[in-house]
């Protein structure tokens, strides 16, 4: 597997891959065998369509939303090949927030910025499968369209009304009827987000 | 949120396995490709050796590829190529089964025709279906199926006609052979993970299956140590002493069970009705049950003490449910926990957090849907209870009136059922043949009826008291437990009951017996003239008078009560639910009004009355299990059946429990009830074996005074004599009280260090919550939120730091400027404590006026305090503003 994946990939495009998202010369081969697999155009690039292949992707109800976090908003043309499909270092880019923190880098100092696999950018990724606009806050009509995505019909809307109003008097402790990051922090403070937004890649 | 480790082990093979099979259409990399296919066999397995395999692969793959190339670029076409691969697969697959069963007619046939006729037809089908993907498969692709094949042949041939003939014995040699040789270079096949795993699992179950037959490998070995081992432990088999045999009165009666079916399964209910029989008859002298068992002190070459381990195991078998029971209790406690405490952002994490971001199979993805909905529906109800209005004192009144009601209800099922068990005794004086059947299993009726009726009749109950659904259900599961227990406990007196009077009724026999044999003995020596070497009495032993042996008899009961208690739940499944939702699905059609919607609509699954059934067995099985050990067999099947029907039932004609409420978060609501149930059931047994004297004529302990005597004669005799000596002492009253003493000081002692552990924890936990605020206001408002820390410093005299009065003098306007705003916002967000609003202060902490320090620090200038001086300044009356404070970090 080794051998095909950076036979494609070129070396300098690793070494700049590892330094940005601190994953191993052996991830970063291993997981360009999987962007190749699920790159059905064959065009080095992923599409939504690719996404939504992965089943665990496709019966998940806020799978659109995770795919969305694929694609920044902004079109860096490092990271995407053209609009709506994004490229290995885009692909990567993603997947490092799913890195595992390891023990010798909670104890390095963060001199080269924040990692992308820090609490709060792991958080951050959360935050905006929540946050549809970009615009920083979970509003009560976000918050509404996921309930609905997670529960279906099954529930009224009035009663997913009075969820959503829960949950924003819940979390807000400002008063803007919105759900900010720095509130969303506060509300996932307990969760071992270190330990359970990350995904063991193999070495 | 709840990503955890698992994940990478699927979606690595799952993406080694859509490399291998998705990526050949491409034609530029193929050479690599298949070098890279090579590769990632060799990390899949790392015996083989890659160098050999790879120019073959490459040879098959490219020729493959050329095909698949052009059929991969069709399906992309379509749309969804990967499933369309999938579906093609099977399709062919499928054809190649209907091939091969079409084949498994012709029997005649020699293996070699079947595979090239298979491979034609084979052929022949994919050409004709246009797909031609498949067709060029290797040689071993065709063994394979051909092992396929002929395994389904070749067993077939085997079941139909039991001798084989020489050669076809040989033929199965060779055919083991081969699959052995299969197993062995299934390696380095150049398929998919999946059939690779298939094929393996099919070969290994044939030569699992033949191997044995053709008396080579383990499996000859391991039928022999079967047979030797059911000789070793059963003793003798049945007929050899009077226990094992059915006595003459009754065998005819035994032996009807097995005309019955022999002629076939008729009805239901007769079968039922016949196995109740059967158990009085047959099986009552069969290994089911205690009296099967004889108390010869040791069996064969092994010297197999079973009376000793009879009793050991009826004991052991408490401790160690015991010792389960309460290891798991311990480790579900240790988890869970993992969040925040207990309603502090309920909706919010169920919000944020409640999907499973694991799940990939759409069936689960549907049940955790159904559970995140069934949650939220929790929480909504939740709510509305809170908001309810009530009426206190009627309530009140309604719900004492609701409890004495259910108290009546639960004396009433206990007389019922003391009722009954002394009106089937005075049954069991009369002749048996005059009862009818509902006369001889009036208990086992009544009980598993008063189990079914009464939890509705309670649930119907507790309408009157309104309570939250959670308590609610509480109370529902504590007076249905209620309920099993009494009626377990009434049934135990009255069957101890029974057990005196069978004591009684045994001495008469035994009398009856001794004075039968001395009759013989005097007789013998009256017609012979000899007093010595008397033979023994040559009575047949179906004839030889018996005692009621009350163990026997006590085992029974609890089969019949099990049996029952089967019968009655799948009946009800029948009848209760699949029935009804029959009717209600397809009458639904033609009917007045929606019977979906409507009265009767389907049937509820009741989770947690399922699973206090399931407890109750469990302690119908503990307690029964001593006196009839059969009874653990009888549950193993019935719990392995019920699982599969009602899995079934469920999934069919069930819908979801319309109360959303789960009676406990943890597992160790149930398994405390599990607990209580094996206490209670423990002690009958434990009571009955420490006090009641066995039976003298059946079972492992006959001719002992108690039960436990076996120990001490074990030890007395097999042990060498200082360990007896030990045992005495050691069940001196003296050193068993201290032992005891002992004992409760160790659980003293362990509780306080629990105690202190659990506050260490408490301590740590609250450090760290102090930490983390700590880091974050750190993080956050660089400048510091501390107030107190604040304060403080304004009062330390070591101002030297301050820039001298000149340099505050020009910066003042600056300062006040940007202060102010920093003023006003300061006391909202200390009292909102932790929820900084990060913006504002990073904005804030910006425009933080830092002065440039214009002298070396020195001495503290001269004149009153740096601090009191700017007091009265103007526009620093608020107390906190300084003139260009130290940076501090």
């Amino acid at each position: 597997m080794g051998s095909r994946a950076s036979s494609l990939l070129r070396e300098e495009d690793i070494e700049e891959i590892k330094k940005e998202t601190g994953f191993s010369h052996s991830q970063i081969t291993r997981l360009y065998s999987r962007f190749h697999s699920l790159d059905k155009g064959e065009n080095g690039a992923l599409s939504r369509e690719d996404f939504q292949r992965i089943p665990e992707l496709a019966i998940n109800p806020l799978g659109d939303r995770i795919i969305n976090a694929f694609f920044p908003e902004g079109t860096n043309k490092k990271y995407t090949a053209r609009e709506d499909q994004v490229n290995f270092r885009g692909f990567m880019r993603t997947l490092a927030h799913f890195r595992p923190v390891e023990d010798n880098e909670k104890n390095k100092d963060l001199t080269s910025g924040e990692p992308l696999n820090s609490r709060t950018n792991k958080l951050h990724f959360a935050f905006q499968l929540y946050d549809l606009d970009r615009d920083d806050k979970i509003s009560r009509d976000e918050l509404l369209q996921v309930l609905r995505m997670m529960v279906g019909v099954n529930i009224s809307d009035e009663q997913l009304g009075s969820i959503a109003d829960r949950t924003i008097q819940e979390a807000d402790t400002n008063g803007d009827m919105c759900i900010s990051f720095s509130e969303f922090t506060k509300v996932l403070e307990k969760v071992d987000v270190e330990q359970k937004m990350s995904i063991r890649f193999l070495h | 949120m709840e990503i955890d480790a698992e994940y990478d082990s699927g979606s690595d093979v799952d993406s080694k396995r859509r490399a291998k099979g998705k990526n050949k259409p491409k034609p530029a990399a193929r050479g690599k490709k298949a070098k890279a296919d090579s590769v990632e066999e060799s990390e899949e397995e790392e015996e083989e050796a890659p160098r050999k395999r790879k120019g073959r692969k490459k040879k098959e793959e490219s020729e493959e590829e050329s095909e698949e190339e052009q059929k991969g670029r069709r399906k992309k076409a379509a749309g969804s190529k990967k499933r369309a691969v999938k579906k093609d697969d099977s399709e062919e697959e499928s054809e190649e089964e209907k091939g091969n069963k079409r084949k498994g007619g012709k029997k005649g046939a020699s293996r070699k025709e079947k595979e090239e006729e298979n491979n034609k037809e084979k052929k022949g089908n994919g050409k004709a279906a246009g797909k031609g993907g498949k067709d060029k498969q290797d040689d071993k692709d065709k063994k394979k199926n051909k092992g396929k094949n002929s395994s389904g042949s070749s067993s077939d041939d085997n079941s139909e006609d039991e001798s084989m003939s020489e050669g076809e014995m040989a033929r199965l040699k060779e055919e083991v052979e081969e699959k052995k040789k299969l197993i062995v270079t299934l390696r380095n096949k150049p398929w998919r993970m999946k059939r690779r795993l298939k094929c393996l699992k099919e070969a290994q179950a044939f030569v699992e299956k033949f191997e044995g037959a053709l008396g080579k490998g383990k499996g000859r070995r391991l039928y022999a140590f079967k047979v030797m081992m059911t000789k070793v432990l059963m003793g003798m088999p049945y007929g050899s002493i009077a226990r094992k045999t059915v006595p003459r009165d009754e065998q005819d009666s035994a032996m009807d069970f097995s005309v019955l079916f022999e002629f076939g399964v008729i009805c239901y209910c007769l079968i039922w009705i016949k196995l109740l029989t059967f158990l009085q008859g047959y099986c009552k002298y069969s290994i089911m049950f205690y009296g099967y068992y004889n108390n010869q002190r040791s069996i064969g070459l092994l010297q197999f003490r079973l009376p000793l381990s009879y009793l050991l195991v009826g004991v052991g078998i408490f401790g160690y449910s015991l010792m389960v029971v309460i290891r798991t209790m311990a480790r579900n406690a240790n988890e869970g926990g993992d969040g925040a405490e207990e309603g502090a952002f309920t909706f919010s994490w169920k919000l944020f957090t409640s999907w499973d971001y694991l799940i990939g199979n759409p069936e689960t993805a549907d049940n955790k849907f159904a559970s995140t909905t069934t949650s939220f529906k929790e929480s909504i109800v939740d709510e509305q209870e809170n908001l309810k209005d009530e009426n206190i004192h009627l309530r009140r009144f309604l719900r004492v009136i609701a409890n004495i009601l259910i108290l009546c209800c639960l004396g009433g099922s206990g007389y019922l059922i003391y009722y009954v068990v002394k009106r089937s005794q005075e049954f069991a004086k009369k002749d048996r043949n005059e009862l009818t059947w509902l006369q001889k299993n009036e208990v086992e009726i009544v009980m598993s009826l008063l189990g079914l009726v009464c939890p509705p009749l309670f649930e119907v109950i507790s309408e009157l008291e309104e309570y939250h659904p959670r308590i609610a259900l509480k109370w529902q599961l504590a007076r249905i437990f209620a309920l099993f227990l009494g009626n377990l406990y009434t049934f135990l007196f009255a069957l101890f009951d029974e057990v005196n009077a069978k004591l009684d009724n045994e001495k008469e026999i035994k009398n009856e017996t001794i004075w039968a044999l001395k009759e013989y003995y005097d007789n013998y020596t009256l017609h012979h003239n000899v007093t010595e070497n008397i033979p023994p009495p040559n009575i047949s032993p179906a004839d030889v008078i018996r005692g009621p042996c009350w163990e026997t008899e006590v085992g029974i009961e609890f089969v019949k009560l099990t049996v029952s208690d089967i019968q009655v739940t799948y009946l009800t499944i029948l009848i209760g639910d699949f029935l009804r939702a029959v009717i209600v699905r397809f009458l639904n059609y033609c009917w007045c009004w929606d019977l979906e919607a409507g009265f009767p609509s389907y049937g509820e699954f009741d989770i947690s009355g399922n699973v206090l059934g399931l407890i109750f067995n469990q302690g119908m099985i503990w307690m029964g299990a001593f006196y009839a050990p059969g009874l653990v067999g009888i549950n193993v099947l019935r719990l392995l059946s019920s699982m599969y029907y009602q899995c079934w039932a469920v999934m069919s004609c069930n819908v979801p429990h319309e109360r959303v409420f789960k009676a406990s978060r943890s597992n160790n609501f149930y398994m405390g009830l599990l607990l209580l149930v094996l206490f209670l059931s423990l002690m009958p047994v434990i009571y009955s074996i420490m006090t009641l004297p066995p039976s003298f004529d059946c079972g492992p302990f006959s001719g002992k005074d108690q039960m436990y005597d076996v120990i001490m004669e074990t030890i007395e005799k097999d042990l060498p004599p200082f360990m007896a000596d030990i045992f005495s002492y050691a069940s001196n009253p003296g050193l068993i009280m201290p032992a005891v003493l002992l004992m409760v000081l160790a659980i003293y002692y362990l509780n306080a260090v629990s105690k202190a552990y659990q506050n260490s924890n408490m301590d740590l936990k609250r450090k760290m919550q102090m930490q983390r605020d700590e880091e974050k206001n750190r993080r956050n408002n660089k400048d510091s939120t501390n107030q107190v820390m604040k304060d403080l410093e304004d009062l330390l005299p070591n101002k030297s730091l301050i820039p001298p009065p000149s340099a505050e003098e020009t910066e003042k306007p600056a300062d006040q400027l940007s202060k102010s705003p920093k003023v006003t916002g300061k006391p909202g967000a200390a009292a909102t404590g932790k929820g900084v609003n990060v913006k504002k202060d990073v904005s804030l902490a910006a425009a933080n006026p830092r002065a440039p320090v214009t002298r070396p620090p020195g001495p503290r200038p001269p004149g009153p305090l740096p601090g009191i001086a700017r007091g009265p300044l103007p526009g620093q009356g608020m107390g906190r503003g300084r003139g260009g404070p130290p940076p501090r970090r």
